[in-house]
């Protein structure tokens, strides 16, 4: 058993869990916060992306334990003081989303993605996406979503 | 009707496209994972690793004895409970009257497995990691036996036999149409056009992997189900069939379903041995599949192998066509899987064409592989495809514009409307107006210019379309019911069985709601899967759901206002005839008084339901894609794609847009590279992760330029038709015609899908060597 202690979504948390706890699993079973979704188990679908110290990373890829002492985002947290995230708000005023189950994760790659380039390119946006799949939308409505997020970003 | 914008509805300063995208950005949908139950303890399922075996023993003791395991369940168990027989649809009389031969299948196998994913045992444990453990400590004693993974191999003398009930592998057969007028026809034709059409099993992966929590009360004798479904109604008629426990004793609850396309239409053998797994247990029991489970166990699509022929006279008109049909089922039949290619295909047996002589034969095989049910589109995309490529093989054959051949053949629009040899009325469609659309939104005229400009990058450009129609509408269930509640507040509640999966009903039927009563969309909200209410109605597959749910909507509103119009005269103390409703308040037209809709919700309960049937409505389109592909690798890139269809009414076109992007990039995925793969020898799958499989990925498809051409449909009063599984109908033969014309100057032969950049820089490289 490890016992780690690391901050989700601004909040202190300290648990014991077993050494193979996946990241992802400990955010849903212990910390029940279930928008952080799992869609796979060879870490290439990226619905359970998360931030991990301001970076995306699929919370399936890494084991609770190595995230000790880090600050942890998920898309429960990512909207602040009741506004949306520019991400949230471009994903549905573009309907990038049908089912809403890799919305979680497109979302918070696409947060982290206009960080990193504010005025992401076409190819950047699909650079970016690669590791994110989604069978409901053909991806049309959510490259439009990413530039748009960039924008409300901008205009922020 | 305000038919003819984008919906964008304000609520907290965002402006949300849809009344459901609130809780689905901010992360608090509820999927099928999400359900925990008190004192839940969690399922792991052990399954086949062999494609075809007897299972000689199992011995489950030392799994039994590990650590948090509290029940493990084998063959015997299912056999036991009685829990073998699922429920069949195949139910009508097929060649000579014959029925059909339904398999068993206990929901835990027993005495053998049939496909790599069968279900050998059940372990419940405290937590999931422990059952998962302790399902490797089963030790199952088998022995092999020979597998058959070709459906055409394994309605061959000498194939292996899956089951006992079931001789040469074959389930059932069915005949259509005119053997002798088709005969005839080719007897005289000018032209025959031969093609084998394989559409290949693919995998439908909605990104939610499947999961089910199952609670049992023994008091009263009831269970309740949580998974995804694509309509409550459906799922639990299947559960009862399965398990013999009365209809009003399951009760299946779902909220948010994480994508459908036909995989969650299913009662699947895991959800009942969840059920004798909670009975038996005494607590309630959760299981959440894998991806690798997933690809293994969900249902899979397509999987239609088909020989077509046409026949033409020397003008190109069609005399005659004929169809010879093999569906593989997999290892076992799913309760409606082989419904769908004995049915649909024969709706639509002319396409758009006014062919007279039409023949088709239809045969269900059985393999060692995971069982076949409803894809997006259910074998709609498949007859679509298989007439579509006929007649541009033909049309380049015979030297005839591709466009031209069409239009030749085309029912025409004063034709409506029109009973097809196979006996469907098709009720109201304009094939040449859609057909002219099209060419001129993808500027096909220019098209020879963008060929030459290829050709001097040393590109390989080709432009391809389909005309296609497709049934929707007609459901299996009596009716569709939608119940309205108004509350205090003026708000109201809709009530529908029939369950979305990512298609945005809760927006789409509070605009017709609210469009009914005047009031804004906002205030309607939509609860599905709600079993309580006790509403008949279809499941949501088809692209039905707007013609029957949807449509019922606009019957319950109007019905909602004929029921409080008198209440609201005995308030106001007038005559009915006295009052008069608009936007959520009746006013009296003898004084100034008026009450609101919440008002008299506050005095009385006010619920009405409404109900509808209604039967085949005919959506149908144009598809034109362009295609270039690099002869020196074989990528292609899809330059251009455009979509007109004849959907009816739209709702809500940012909605229908969406669906339309989703569906062709599935048909897209099926083109250029979904496949799922089983090793000829061991059965075993050679694409069973999203490693091996090729999911459509960001940046695919660039650009759709998608347009409407409506006629409205006569079947619903709102005039819709259904459009969710067009954009697959259409698009297998678009792309599949638009990569033929590319490299058919080339000659090469026509290529069977997928079309990976490997298959087309080999067939490119055969027959440059030809020459």
């Amino acid at each position: 058993m490890a016992k780690i202690t690391l901050k989700v979504n601004g909040e202190q948390r300290s648990a014991e869990v077993e050494d193979r706890t996946l990241l992802a699993n400990f955010l849903r079973d212990e910390l029940k916060l279930t928008g952080t979704h799992v869609g796979c188990d060879t870490s290439q679908c990226g619905a359970c992306t998360v931030h991990v110290d301001g970076r995306a990373v699929k919370s399936c890829t890494m084991l609770a334990a190595q995230a000790e002492g880090c600050e942890v985002v998920t898309i429960e947290g990512l909207a602040k003081n009741g506004k949306l995230h520019p991400a949230q708000a471009a994903f549905t005023e573009c309907h990038a989303l049908q089912c809403g189950f890799c919305t979680p994760g497109m979302i918070m790659t696409t947060a982290a993605l206009i960080k990193e380039h504010p005025q992401p390119t076409d190819e950047q946006i699909i650079h970016g996406l690669e590791g994110n799949l989604c069978r409901c939308t053909g991806y049309l409505n959510i490259v439009k979503a990413v530039k748009h997020a960039a924008e409300l970003q901008k205009a922020k | 009707m305000d038919t003819h914008h984008s919906h964008l509805f304000e609520v907290g300063g965002a402006k949300l496209a849809r009344l459901e995208d609130l809780r689905l950005i901010k992360g608090e949908g509820r999927y099928a994972a999400d359900w925990a139950l008190p004192n839940q303890a969690h399922a792991a399922f052990l399954r086949s690793d062999r494609a075809h075996a007897k299972i000689l023993s199992v011995n489950t003791d030392a799994a039994r004895k590990a650590k948090g395991v509290l029940a493990v369940l084998t063959g015997e168990d299912a056999v036991k409970a009685g829990y073998v027989k699922p429920l069949s649809m195949l139910t009508f009389a097929g060649k000579d009257g014959r029925k059909a031969s339904i398999p068993e299948r206990p929901v835990l196998a027993h005495g053998r497995v049939r496909f790599v994913g069968d279900l050998v045992a059940l372990v419940i444990a405290e937590t999931a990691l422990q059952a998962q453990d302790a399902t490797e400590l089963i030790e199952v004693d088998y022995e092999d036996l020979p597998a058959v993974v070709s459906p055409r191999a394994t309605l061959e003398p000498g194939a292996p036999q899956l089951h006992d009930n079931v001789p040469g592998n074959l389930c059932f057969e069915q005949e259509a149409g005119d053997a002798a007028a088709v005969e005839a026809a080719f007897a005289k034709a000018a032209h025959v056009t031969k093609l084998r059409l394989d559409v290949t099993r693919v995998a439908p992966n909605p990104m939610e992997p499947r999961a089910c929590a199952v609670a049992f009360d023994a008091a009263s004798g009831k269970f309740t189900v949580h998974s995804p479904v694509q309509g409550i109604n459906m799922m639990r008629m299947q559960l009862a069939a399965y398990t013999g426990v009365a209809d009003d004793k399951i009760e299946v609850i779902a909220r948010d379903v994480g994508g459908g396309f036909g995989q969650r239409s299913i009662g699947y053998p895991e959800y009942v041995a969840l059920m004798l797994g909670a009975k038996t247990l005494g607590r309630p029991v959760k299981w959440v599949s894998s991806r690798s489970e997933g690809f293994l166990s969900d249902s899979h699509g397509r999987a239609n192998y088909i020989d077509g022929e046409l026949a033409l006279d020397k003008d190109g008109s069609f005399l005659g066509m004929r169809i010879d049909w093999i569906a593989d089922l997999g290892a076992y039949l799913h309760p409606a899987g082989p419904v769908s290619p004995m049915r649909n295909p024969v709706t639509c047996l002319n396409g758009v064409y006014k062919t007279q002589a039409l023949y088709g034969r239809w045969r269900v095989a059985l393999t060692n592989t995971v069982p076949v049910s409803a894809y997006r589109g259910a074998a709609r995309p498949e007859i679509a495809f298989a007439i579509e490529r006929l007649v541009d093989e033909a049309a380049a054959q015979m030297k005839i514009d591709p466009a031209e051949i069409r239009r030749r053949n085309f029912i025409p629009a004063d034709a409506f409307p029109y009973k097809t040899p196979t006996g469907s009325v098709y009720d109201i469609a304009d094939f040449h107006g859609v057909l002219d659309k099209a060419m001129k939104l993808a500027d096909v005229a220019g098209f020879p210019k963008r060929r030459a400009e290829s050709e001097k990058r040393g590109m390989i450009r080709g432009l391809g379309f389909s005309t296609v129609i497709e049934n929707s509408g007609a459901g299996m269930f009596p009716k569709d019911e939608i119940r309205l509640e108004v509350h205090a507040d003026g708000s109201i509640t809709a009530y529908s069985v029939s369950h979305s999966q990512g298609q945005g009903h809760e927006t789409t039927f509070a605009q017709i709601i609210g469009d009914g009563l005047g009031i804004p969309a906002e205030r309607i909200r939509l609860r599905q899967g709600i079993g309580e209410q006790g509403l008949i109605g279809n499941h949501t597959g088809g692209s039905r759901t707007i013609v029957g749910a949807g449509t019922v909507c606009s019957i319950a509103a109007k019905k909602l206002i004929e029921t409080a119009t008198p209440l609201a005269a005995e308030q106001l103390g007038v005559e009915p005839s006295q009052v008069a409703y608009g936007h959520g308040e009746f006013k009296s037209t003898a004084s100034n008084r008026k009450i609101t809709l919440g008002e008299l919700a506050a005095k009385k309960p006010l619920v009405v339901t409404g109900e509808g049937k209604f039967g085949s409505t005919f959506p149908n389109g144009c598809h034109v894609a362009e295609i270039e592909i690099d002869p020196q690798t074989g990528v292609t890139e899809v330059v251009a794609y455009v979509t007109v269809d004849d959907c009816g009414t739209v709702i809500n076109h940012t909605i229908v847009e969406g669906q339309m992007h989703g569906a062709v990039a599935q048909g897209w995925g099926q083109i250029f590279g979904e496949n799922i793969v089983y090793d000829p020898e061991t059965g075993q799958m050679l694409s069973g992760s999203f490693m091996d499989y090729t999911m459509p990925k960001a940046g695919w498809i660039k650009d759709i330029t998608i347009a409407e051409h409506t006629t409205f449909g006569t079947i619903s009063p709102l005039g819709v038709k259904g459009m969710g599984e067009s954009g697959c109908t259409a698009s297998l033969a678009a792309l599949t015609n638009a990569m033929m014309n590319a490299l058919r100057p080339l000659g090469v032969p026509p290529l069977d899908m997928p079309l990976t950049a490997h298959k087309v820089w080999q067939a490119i490289t055969a027959a440059k060597k030809g020459k």
